[in-house]
């Protein structure tokens, strides 16, 4: 709660949040955005030395709880569990109903690059990586979606119909791992977010799901969308063996479907089903 | 058409072009007359930074709530190969979806070129007319000829086929509550599909198919009063789209207005830029305020000159169509002598002035 | 719209400064109103972020949602601004006033006064409305429990809502609106909307006139939008950090104070503009027909406030009957008020002299005495030759009457080409065979007749509930709440 020397009054302070708040606003408001950065950056610095002298020295912010095991074995087992590639926010779901603790979001975000970097750095050095989900037509990676790198190619390549059929087979072995145990509100929340988008699953009250409901009608669902999306995933992923190197195997080929693309438009699996 | 394309290069000043959006085209339409903005849009000029530079900003910024509540929305609706949405087709709507392919069309392969994108388009819309293939096509890019100029479109919708139909889907994040909405939220909602559904049947049409395989039914899916759970309506927008095929073929041929235009014209950032603006003659109303970035410029000037419109269409209308204010107010006060096809609105302008005067005068 | 208010946007321009639309206030204003201005998370449906209210302008309570998100918090600010709200209504009563017992012989009173509402726009009737729609239902108890004034604050805003709706009623208003009614300025309606604009417009600060005084309200910065909306650079630059300063504290008084302090600025403007346009409406001379109006909105006050315990909330929507029926008297308010502004204001009668559906001007003969006849026993029929310049579009055997006194009521006899119009008189001047001193115009007088009636449009019969024809369903079934009503999300 020392004051700098030159610390102005609360008053003074008040003007002046005042001032910069209208200057920040301005600046944003004629888009001169480096203008707004700067004088951000300032309103930040008077508000805490207002606080400072009118409320007394902060609280801090609480430590945010870490889990006991670091994020990538949180994905990890979640994936596991789901055996499918999945979006983050779907994982951190499924980690939260089935495991003690939480996945901090903010992790999750740069985690595909970590361990591509990692991995290009010394290949194979970690027992397995998280890595990309690679679209079927031009084997880019997927957007927003996270798979394990020990997963054979065919699972880890996404078609048309892989998302539906994903979904459904996540449900299929959620429920089945859910039904093992009596299932917790939390892990009910989670096959309800399943059931109540699967035609037939809710055969009790609203908010509850009976696991076995759930599988059959998921099933029930998937007989119609596995051999066509198997089809398109094999051969997209024979497709995949025999031109990626490893690296593009586990995250993808960027640059391979830019060059494609320029020279042919309209190639690669769009037609192959 | 492809002459013109050198003399919008030159309008931008070397600036890459702006995509259309429904926004922009739905707004375009509301204003067809205005000649500035027919040419400004046409070119792909970044309006935004030229209203800036001219210092009157455009008034659109939006709240990182708003736009986070859309975001938050829009990824719950298409979170685990729209699970929800489908839900909502196969319930709310009754359809009968059995097989569901997801095509996401906003990115190919890390890249978002906009021919790239646009051609993918095509390619999958053309293959699902052919032979039903794929369900959901989530970012397509279309193509909308405007003014003689063709235009990308960025459609903030899913394309969704069924049976051989194709129908919009558009997710937005106002709410309906009991069944309704706030009415200029879905009239905008609607204009802006109605765009969509326009291109779409374009694309439809030069792919050698019936453009009425793509349906004037587009659904709106929306949070349901207010909780954050998705409901769908059916939203029948031939209305939207009469007006909108109208509007677009009447919209002066951009050749045409820029024949009028000095050979040199541009309207890079600069010193001359309020001169160039100003070569191109806007044709401001209030309503402008709700879509163009120009409004506040355009306003200036509009009241600069005392045009009538500033004040509204309805007064403009109220006024027979006098321009500017000082001749309404000269035919009101007999000081102006009226042309013979204004004499009636001089009349009546005389009569409303005798009228307040009058009932004014009683109170003094 | 019409060219008189238009030419008096023209006026207002030429002046640079507003231009009255009215002679006197069409409008009642409590001596004691109260006063909201809400706020509300900027691409939610009803998430309410903060009010200002109070009846005294010096004395305002501000009611905050820290975190717009979290329910709890929204339902505890929905219990406060209950309390103040729920209290308002009830020291707004007045002294009960008895009235002549009705048709059937039951008691029936009405209470001397009536709360009213003030809003800036339409926009805060909408969010009041939403407020109302989103708290009714709540239960009191079960898994989802409000406090037990949350669903009686619904109940009361949904009804203060549906007044506003009400042609004539003073009981909720937008004071954008009440504004309007009685200025035109030189800008065009959807700038009106901006309530610092129009009052700069109406009564320009000193040193400015209305063009300067609006186009300096049209800065966010200096001029907080009147709400429910927040401006997009405040909720990013001010609001967004304030809140999530808030969530980090985890509940910390300080972060809570930071956030109170920027609403506060936002709030503070426009609660002073509020009571500035209380005082402009306030010193208008009150219309005729207003203390009429207002008894009828005490009547619909204090039946609503009598039955209040009996009653359900109001239902989702109206069912076919109620809904007919509301329609019909929405229309028959729109319509008794328009007629009641005209033979109020001369400035309002004056649009219809324009049209053509009312004349005025000065008698050039008559025969006050003239008597009809024809029938079985004479009738007292004046005649009268009136001088106008307006432009009459009444057809000869039109009925009409006097707009200073309607009860003298005529016919006209004859338009002659060069603004003559031959009137016979036919009642409202005495049950004798002379007219009643003075009540007959003199040549001379300033005169003004016009069409428009009072009551022109009657009450119609609707079905009753049990008599819905099939064609609109059948007979609804009673209301009644359900658990679903009381447990719906508000996330």
């Amino acid at each position: 709660m020392s004051r700098s020397p030159g610390a102005s009054s609360p008053d003074e302070l008040e003007t002046r949040i005042a001032e910069l708040r209208a200057s920040v606003r301005r600046a944003m408001a004629s888009g001169d955005r480096q203008k707004a950065r700067e004088l951000r950056a300032e309103l930040r610095r008077t508000e805490s030395a207002w606080d400072d002298a009118v409320l007394g020295g902060g609280s801090g912010d609480p430590e945010e709880g870490r889990g006991l095991l670091p994020v990538r074995e949180q994905v990890h087992q979640a994936l596991t569990l789901l055996g499918a590639p999945a979006a983050p926010k779907l994982i951190g779901s499924v980690y939260a109903a089935f495991f003690p603790g939480a996945i901090p979001g903010s992790r999750l975000t740069s985690l595909r690059r970590d361990e591509e970097r990692s991995f290009r750095t010394a290949p194979y050095a970690r027992p397995y990586y998280l890595c990309a989900a690679l679209t079927a037509d031009l084997l880019a990676p997927a957007r927003g979606l996270l798979t394990v790198s020990t997963w054979p190619l065919e699972q880890r390549i996404v078609g048309p119909l892989s998302p539906r059929a994903d979904f459904l087979s996540s449900a299929v072995r959620l429920a089945e791992h859910a039904g093992r145990g009596a299932p917790d509100p939390g892990v009910q929340r989670l096959l309800w977010r399943f059931a109540s988008n699967i035609p037939g699953a809710v055969t009790g009250t609203v908010g509850t799901v009976d696991p076995a409901a759930l599988a059959e009608a998921a099933r029930a669902e998937l007989d119609v969308h596995r051999d066509p999306d198997r089809r398109r995933r094999e051969s997209a992923a024979a497709r995949a063996r025999e031109r990626l190197d490893d690296a593009e195997r586990l995250f993808g080929s960027r640059l391979r479907a830019l060059r494609a693309a320029g020279r042919r438009p309209a190639t690669n699996g769009e037609t192959d089903r | 058409m492809t002459d013109t394309a050198p003399d919008l290069d030159r309008l931008r000043g070397g600036a890459p072009p702006r995509n259309h959006d429904a926004r922009t085209i739905a707004a375009l339409t509301s204003n067809p007359g205005c000649a500035r903005r027919g040419v400004m849009d046409a070119a792909g000029v970044d309006k935004d930074a030229v209203a800036r530079e001219l210092g009157f900003p455009a008034p659109f910024g939006q709240s990182q709530f708003a736009i986070t509540r859309g975001n938050a929305f829009e990824a719950q609706v298409k979170a685990d190969g729209c699970a929800e949405l489908l839900t909502l087709l196969r319930e709310r709507l009754g359809l009968d979806v059995p097989e569901v392919a997801y095509d996401d069309l906003e990115v190919v392969a890390g890249n978002e070129g906009r021919e790239l994108r646009h051609s993918r388009t095509r390619r999958l819309v053309a293959r699902a007319l052919e032979n039903g293939e794929g369900t959901l096509f989530d970012h397509p890019l279309l193509r909308l000829e405007i003014a003689g100029h063709p235009a990308y479109l960025e459609p903030d919708v899913i394309a969704f086929q069924l049976a051989g139909r194709l129908h919009v889907i558009e997710v937005k994040s106002f709410a309906v509550v009991d069944g309704q909405a706030e009415p200029e939220q879905v009239a905008a909602a609607a204009r802006q599909s109605a765009v969509y559904v326009l291109a779409l049947r374009r694309l439809v049409a030069e792919l050698g198919h019936d453009p009425a395989r793509v349906s004037h039914d587009v659904f709106l899916v929306c949070p349901e009063n207010f909780s954050n759970r998705p409901t769908a309506t059916p939203l029948d927008v031939r209305p939207q789209l009469a007006v909108l095929e109208r509007q677009l073929a009447r919209l002066t041929r951009i050749d045409d207005i820029l024949a009028e235009l000095p050979g040199d014209l541009t309207f890079d950032l600069g010193e001359s830029l309020a001169a160039s603006v100003r070569a191109v003659d806007a044709r401001y109303a209030p309503e402008c305020m709700s879509g163009c970035e120009m409004a506040l410029f355009c306003r200036d000037e509009a009241r600069a000159c005392g045009a009538t419109g500033a004040l509204g269409r309805s007064v403009r209308d109220d006024l027979g169509g006098v321009d500017t204010v000082g001749t309404a107010l000269g035919l009101a006060d007999g000081s102006l002598h009226p042309s013979d096809d204004l004499a009636e609105t001089a009349d009546q302008l005389r009569a409303a002035a005798r009228l307040r005067a009058e009932a004014l005068q009683g109170v003094a | 719209m019409s060219a008189l208010s238009s030419l008096a946007r023209l006026q207002a321009v030429a002046a640079g400064i507003a231009q009255p639309l009215a002679t006197v206030r069409h409008c009642h204003v409590s001596d004691a109103p109260l006063v909201l201005v809400p706020l509300k998370l900027a691409g939610e449906a009803a998430a309410p972020l903060a009010v200002m209210l109070g009846s005294d302008p010096g004395d305002p309570s501000l009611l905050v949602v820290p975190q717009p998100r979290n329910r709890d918090l929204r339902f505890a600010f929905a219990a406060s601004l209950a309390k103040l709200v729920l209290n308002h209504i009830e020291t707004s009563r007045g002294a009960v006033e008895e009235l002549p017992p009705g048709k059937e012989g039951e008691e029936r009173i009405r209470y001397g006064d009536a709360p009213q509402l003030l809003v800036p726009n339409r926009g805060g009737v909408a969010f009041l409305r939403m407020m109302g729609r989103s708290t009714r239902f709540r239960s009191t108890e079960g898994p989802y429990a409000v406090e037990p004034a949350v669903p009686v604050l619904g109940r009361w805003l949904t009804w203060f809502a549906d007044r506003h709706d009400h042609p004539g009623s003073s009981l909720m208003g937008a004071v954008t609106e009440l504004l309007r009614l009685h200025w035109a300025t030189g800008q065009s309606s959807l700038e009106d909307g901006n309530l610092a604009a129009l009052t700069g417009w109406i009564d320009p600060p000193a040193g400015l006139d209305g063009p300067a005084a609006a186009a300096r309200a049209e800065d966010p910065v200096v001029w907080p939008p009147a709400g429910p909306t927040t401006d997009p650079t405040f909720d990013n630059e001010v609001l967004a950090p304030a809140i999530a300063g808030y969530d980090r504290s985890g509940g910390d008084s300080r972060a809570g104070e930071r956030l109170h302090a920027a609403i506060a600025g936002q709030l503070t403007p426009t609660w002073d503009l509020m009571w500035r346009a209380v005082g402009l409406l306030r010193a208008l001379p009150e219309g005729a027909s207003v203390p009429r109006r207002w008894e009828r909105d005490r009547d619909a006050f204090t039946y609503y406030h009598q039955t209040f315990g009996e009653a359900y909330p109001q239902a989702r929507r109206d069912p076919p009957v109620r809904a007919a029926r509301r329609l019909h008297d929405l229309e028959r308010a729109q319509d008794a008020y328009d007629a009641q502004r005209a033979f109020d204001d001369p400035l309002v009668m004056a649009e219809h002299r324009l049209s053509g559906q009312a004349f005025g001007g000065t008698v050039t003969e008559c025969d006050p005495a003239r008597l009809d006849e024809t029938g079985k026993r004479p009738k007292l029929r004046p005649l009268l030759r009136v001088a106008t310049r307006d432009p009459v579009r009444l057809d000869a055997g039109a009925t009409v009457c006097s707009a200073d006194r309607p009860a003298l009521k005529g016919r006209i006899v004859e338009l002659d080409d060069d603004g003559g119009v031959v009137l016979e008189l036919t009642g409202g001047m005495g049950r004798k065979l002379v007219p009643e001193a003075g009540v007959v115009p003199e040549v001379g007088d300033r005169v003004c007749f016009t069409s428009l009636t009072e009551g022109s449009f009657g009450a119609a019969k609707f079905p009753d509930r049990e008599d819905t024809p099939w064609t609109h369903g059948g007979p609804p079934g009673e209301y009644v709440p359900t658990d679903e009503d009381a447990e719906e999300d508000w996330s």
